[in-house]
């Protein structure tokens, strides 16, 4: 499946800005499940500075700095990704424990071919994915909440889809109720919540198990109802998680969907949370109050 | 004279039992280096030692090393004590520290690197991932980012102990931003003033050679401009608890000492923010946590910092020394795999061992931590607020389980730590000689072929003798710290040669924006306290002599008076009140004015902020100009804000404090070259002269008065403004109002005058750097040449001239008023230009989540 995404981030200042600096995480990575043909990015004023890099989670990220006096920042990133239809049912059947996931990740480094220990590059990534992370503070209280999901010797990804699905049922999707700065305990309390919450929350109850789990920030495509016309620019960023199977690698869940992604989500960036992979965070020194507006667009082209 | 006694020498020396002690070492005998100077000492005697070491407190409160902050009298005020005994290291035991010390500063130095660099150590699994990983020092955005440099860690310290058996123990490494080099100088340069003749006689390494390292290091590493390259100091500011040293070291070391908003990062280079525009900066010491140094890429809600610093650093544009992400070494469970991590690296055994740790992130060392909680000192491998050091055998059964469950939940955060006894030092305490738990900080900087150890260091003793805490906080003293020589240092030339025969242009550090602006207001500020003391020192005499004759014309003068004080110090509603009380019964009113440090515009108040500012560019005010400062708000602290002075007490007090300011005045006048810096202050004074003359005379001799009265108010003012014996000599004892104007208004040659500060203000104006490539006046020039004129075109006698009947001079008020708003607009515009170099930063993260399906 092909797509091209416009996401477009536009700032509005009621005094001027001297000087801005930006970090941007708005271009798809490449990985199994995907592949990023081109992406590009219109920036306006033009920024006089301008440098790409990869973070240490293996994400693209744009430095940029606008160093002229400005009351208006127009942010747009052009991509096209594609992204490659897998199966599955294959990994769900993966009968690996989440015990035997959980002591998997505790094992002292392999002996390998050169006689040296070393860890597997994957194994040693995984671990980074146990730790605490600036939003997601595993705990009692999220352990007791994932506690049902955890049946002994239950294989680790029907641990996560039950996880998942029961996420879906007992927790609202509210717009309206949680900022970026509401604790992940807050949302446990009122059951409500947006797709980053529920990311959090899921990350949250399977690292209180000693599971690596990570956060995932994209777009899903979306279908316009039946009888309507597509609305440009109508659509948004998207959150979910991903889970780390030892032996077979990391495998994508969607809470707020309840499903596992496949050809319709486009992964821009991981990490631990969305602290991490933030779409565009900036410093702007003066400008008063400012507006920010955003648009996002998914069109499948073929 | 007295016969000096032996009460102090080495014979009453208790130590106690089971402790080992720096002076009679295992063998109870005083060792022979201790025994020279423990009879050196003897021989002053306690009472000399005594002044010497009042003598020694003394000088460190001048310095200003006492008052760490000034602000909040509970919290934040720490002495810093010193203790003429200082600690004595002959030249082998030092030796084997310093060899201890450059190993670990290797072996840590290698860590780092890799940490951020290959991660070698995490991949063989030499390093559990969830103790570098899991620790909030590890700073991801700084893997791969540092410069490839010989050395990474370019300031070390230690914390050092002796155990019971004799042998030094390193307690904790520093790699954050190491501090006390600067209070080890400190020290040092007190007690060669204090105790000259011992320092000489037991032939002391010198420090010096210490700081050139470090000058040198710094200047190392920096990417461009190595012949000159421009090195800061970066601090969180005054309210930081080593604020002193960071400004200490910015004058030692020639160093521009800076915040965070006089640095931006334009086109992937940093530069400073001075009055004469971008200038870049190629290295910065580091007094500011990593995690708040880069408000974009670090720890975002940090206004400590410069966004866009680690973009500088990738590009190799800029060097920090230490390195963004170096706090990953201060954390206490990396003690436990450094002897493996050594063996590793350097293929050696550590030579300073540090004390027994256990790292809960493995099972077996968790275990033991958790049966042996009492006899261990449990430390978060975080250090957080509400996360502290525990020992466990001090815990209520309660905190005891609510520590095993947090070890048990989250064990990799937690270390067991074996709870040493430390040496004890002899200690001169009330007279006496006793030993003291003892701590000792050892420093280290990267060299050309490894670390240079500092020969000394910082020494600090328990406050109590029971007290194992060494610490500042829980009140701790410092000592000295000899390195003995087997013969006499060289002096170290502490000028560096250039190699080249050139001779290099003078430079001098750009005054940055705040600096201009602290400056600016450190001479408002004393220009205000100048005014208000000056018209209170003419209204106490007035009440004095109002009591003597009890004249109702006195009594006249004296209200309006009153009421100009309220209104010069704008102290509302004061002596303005529909309450004749206030008038009658004035002393509660002026001695809340002098001594309520709560009340905007009270003299206490006032001291106080001047003393702050001026204290918050500690690093511009030569040593005898910060004692003045010092003095002026000490004292007045001490006889009037704290104390129950009276009226006539108070009088007194008000002359020392016109001889304080006027020597302030003196000083930077003598001292400081006139440069921007100056210009800034000497602005700053006059342009608030201007303001409290004109203000004064708003408050009294606008409004009309008889005739006795108006001459009683006119010689008031004139003794208020200092201008009463030049106008007897000018006009003998004719008192009009015509001629006083003329005299303060328009008198240039008067320096009290108005006349004289607009004229001063204007040439100090057109001084100020600005780009003058147009040719036009700038609005600043434009304000004040109107000012100045408008004054110029004044006629005394259009002044005056009314109708019988009016109740005000109004021509006098609307020349007054509207020199009022001239002056405020000019300091708007001045501060637009000159002082406006931050624009508030503002996160431009979304704080609302994104809409989604």
């Amino acid at each position: 499946m092909k797509y091209r995404i416009t996401h477009s981030t536009l700032y509005q200042y009621s005094q001027l800005v001297g000087l801005c600096q930006n970090e941007a995480r708005l271009q798809p990575r490449d990985f199994w499940r995907q592949q990023c043909q081109s992406s590009r990015f219109d920036i306006s004023p033009e920024p006089d500075d301008f440098q790409e890099r990869r973070d240490f989670f293996g994400n693209r990220v744009a430095y940029f700095a606008i160093q002229q006096a400005h009351q208006r920042l127009m942010v747009t990133a052009v991509s096209e990704v594609t992204v490659f239809p897998k199966q599955n049912a294959d990994d769900l059947a993966n009968s690996l424990t989440w015990e035997q996931a959980r002591s998997k990740l505790q094992e002292p480094p392999v002996q390998n071919q050169d006689q040296r220990q070393d860890f597997s590059d994957e194994l040693l990534e995984a671990k980074l994915y146990l730790l605490d992370s600036p939003l997601v503070t595993a705990g009692s209280e999220l352990a007791d909440y994932a506690q049902r999901s955890f049946l002994p010797n239950r294989p680790l990804v029907q641990v996560v889809a039950d996880l998942m699905q029961r996420i879906h049922v007992d927790f609202t999707y509210d717009p309206s109720f949680t900022t970026i700065a509401t604790p992940l305990a807050e949302v446990l309390q009122f059951r409500r919540g947006v797709c980053q919450d529920f990311a959090h929350l899921a990350i949250g109850c399977l690292r209180s198990f000693g599971i690596a789990a990570r956060y995932v920030s994209g777009y899903v495509e979306t279908q316009p109802l039946p009888g309507k016309q597509r609305l440009v620019g109508a659509d948004a960023s998207h959150a979910w998680f991903a889970v780390y199977v030892p032996g077979n690698g990391w495998l994508d869940f969607d809470p707020t969907n309840n499903n596992l992604p496949f050809d319709q989500h486009i992964t821009l960036a991981w990490g631990r949370d969305y602290t991490d992979v933030t779409p565009l965070k900036g410093i702007a020194f003066g400008g008063g109050q400012h507006t920010l507006s955003v648009s996002v667009d998914v069109l499948r082209l073929e | 004279m007295n016969e000096p006694t032996n009460d102090i020498s080495a014979q009453f020396y208790a130590t106690q039992l089971g402790v080992y002690d720096e002076m009679v070492a295992q063998d109870h005998k005083v060792l022979p280096h201790w025994e020279r100077f423990m009879d050196t000492i003897a021989s002053l005697g306690s009472e000399q030692l005594e002044l010497r070491r009042r003598e020694a407190q003394r000088l460190l409160r001048e310095n200003g090393v006492t008052y760490n902050v000034y602000g909040d009298a509970q919290k934040l005020i720490r002495p810093w004590k010193l203790d003429p005994v200082p600690l004595l290291i002959d030249s082998d035991e030092w030796s084997f520290i310093e060899a201890g010390l450059k190993q670990r500063a290797e072996l840590l130095d290698l860590i780092l690197k890799d940490i951020y660099g290959k991660q070698q150590l995490l991949k063989k699994g030499l390093l559990p991932t969830e103790l570098v990983l899991g620790h909030d020092g590890f700073l991801h955005p700084c893997v791969g980012a540092l410069p490839d440099l010989k050395h990474q860690l370019i300031v070390y310290s230690a914390n050092l102990a002796r155990g019971p058996n004799g042998r030094m123990w390193v307690l904790d490494d520093r790699s954050q931003a190491p501090s006390g080099v600067g209070y080890a100088l400190e020290n040092r340069t007190v007690m060669t003033r204090v105790v000259p003749d011992i320092f000489q006689d037991m032939q002391v390494h010198r420090l010096s050679g210490f700081f050139k390292g470090l000058r040198k290091a710094l200047a190392d590493i920096a990417p461009h401009n190595k012949e000159d390259p421009r090195i800061v100091i970066l601090t969180p500011g005054s309210l930081n608890e080593t604020y002193f040293e960071h400004a200490y070291l910015s004058s030692y070391l020639g160093f521009s000492l800076v915040q965070g908003d006089d640095l931006t990062v334009r086109d992937g280079r940093v530069w400073l923010k001075s009055l004469d525009g971008l200038q870049p900066v190629d290295v910065i010491l580091r007094r500011v946590d990593d995690s708040f140094c880069d408000p974009l890429a670090l720890r975002s809600a940090s206004l400590l910092g410069v966004a866009g610093l680690l973009e500088a650093v990738r590009r190799n544009n800029v060097a920090i020394a230490n390195p963004l992400g170096s706090s990953v070494l201060e954390n206490p469970g990396l003690l436990a795999f450094l002897p493996r991590l050594s063996r590793y690296f350097l293929n050696q055994e550590l030579q300073l061992p540090s004390v027994a740790t256990w790292w809960c992130g493995q099972r077996r060392e968790r275990d033991f931590v958790l049966q042996n909680l009492d006899q261990l000192l449990i430390k978060p491998i975080n250090r957080a607020p509400g996360n502290h050091a525990l020992f466990g055998g001090l815990l209520s059964a309660k905190e005891k389980e609510l520590l095993r469950a947090a070890i048990i939940a989250k064990p990799h955060a937690y270390v067991g730590q074996e709870y040493m006894s430390f040496s004890t030092v002899p200690a001169f305490i009330d007279h006496r000689i006793e030993p003291r738990f003892s701590v000792l900080r050892g420093f280290a900087v990267a060299g050309g072929d490894g670390y240079q150890v500092m020969p000394g260091g910082l020494t600090r003793v328990a406050s109590r003798q029971d007290d194992f805490i060494v610490s500042n906080q829980a009140g701790g003293i410092s000592k000295d710290t000899w390195v003995l020589a087997d013969k006499p240092d060289q002096q170290v030339n502490w000028w560096t040669q250039s190699s080249r025969d050139v001779i290099l242009a003078a430079v001098t550090e750009p005054l940055t924006s705040r600096a201009a602006n602290n400056l600016f207001w450190v001479g408002r500020y004393l220009e205000r306290i100048k005014a208000a003391t000056r018209l209170m020192r003419t209204i106490l005499f007035k009440l004095t002599e109002n009591r003597e004759f009890n004249d109702p014309l006195d009594g006249q003068c004296l209200n309006e008076l009153l009421c100009a004080i309220t209104q010069v110090t704008g102290t509302y509603p004061g002596f303005i009140q529909n309450n004749a009380s206030v008038l009658k019964e004035p002393q509660d009113e002026l001695l809340a004015l002098a001594k309520n440090s709560r009340r905007a515009g009270t003299l206490a108040t006032t001291i106080q902020t001047f003393a702050q500012t001026a204290f918050s560019i500690r690093d511009v005010w030569s040593q005898d100009t910060w004692r003045c400062v010092d003095n002026i708000q000490r004292r007045w602290k001490q006889r009037v804000v704290d104390s129950d002075c009276d009226l006539e007490q108070l009088q007194k007090h008000l002359d020392d404090l016109v001889t304080g300011f006027v020597a302030f005045i003196g000083l930077t006048t003598e001292s400081m070259t006139r440069e921007t810096g100056w210009l800034m202050l000497d602005s700053g004074r006059r342009l608030e002269h201007a303001l409290t003359l004109v203000a004064l005379l708003r408050a009294t001799v606008v409004q009309r008065h008889e005739t006795d009265l108006q001459n009683q108010l006119l010689e008031a003012i004139l003794e208020a403004t200092d201008s009463l014996s030049i106008y007897r000599r000018r006009y003998r004892s004719f008192i009009k109002l015509p001629m006083v104007l003329e005299l303060l208004l328009l008198d240039e040659t008067h320096p009290r005058s108005l006349a004289y500060q607009l004229h001063q203000l204007s040439s100090h104006i057109n001084a100020l750097p600005r780009d003058r490539g147009n040719g036009q006046l700038s609005e600043e020039e434009r304000l004040i040449l109107r000012a100045y004129t408008d004054l110029r075109l004044v006629k005394v006698s259009e002044l005056v001239k009314v109708d019988e009947d009016a109740v005000v001079y109004s021509e006098l008020e609307s020349i007054l008023s509207a020199m009022t708003e001239r002056l405020w607009r000019l300091y708007e515009v001045l501060a637009q230009a000159y002082f406006s170099h931050s624009q508030m930063p503002q996160l431009m993260t979304p704080t609302q989540p994104e809409d989604e399906l």
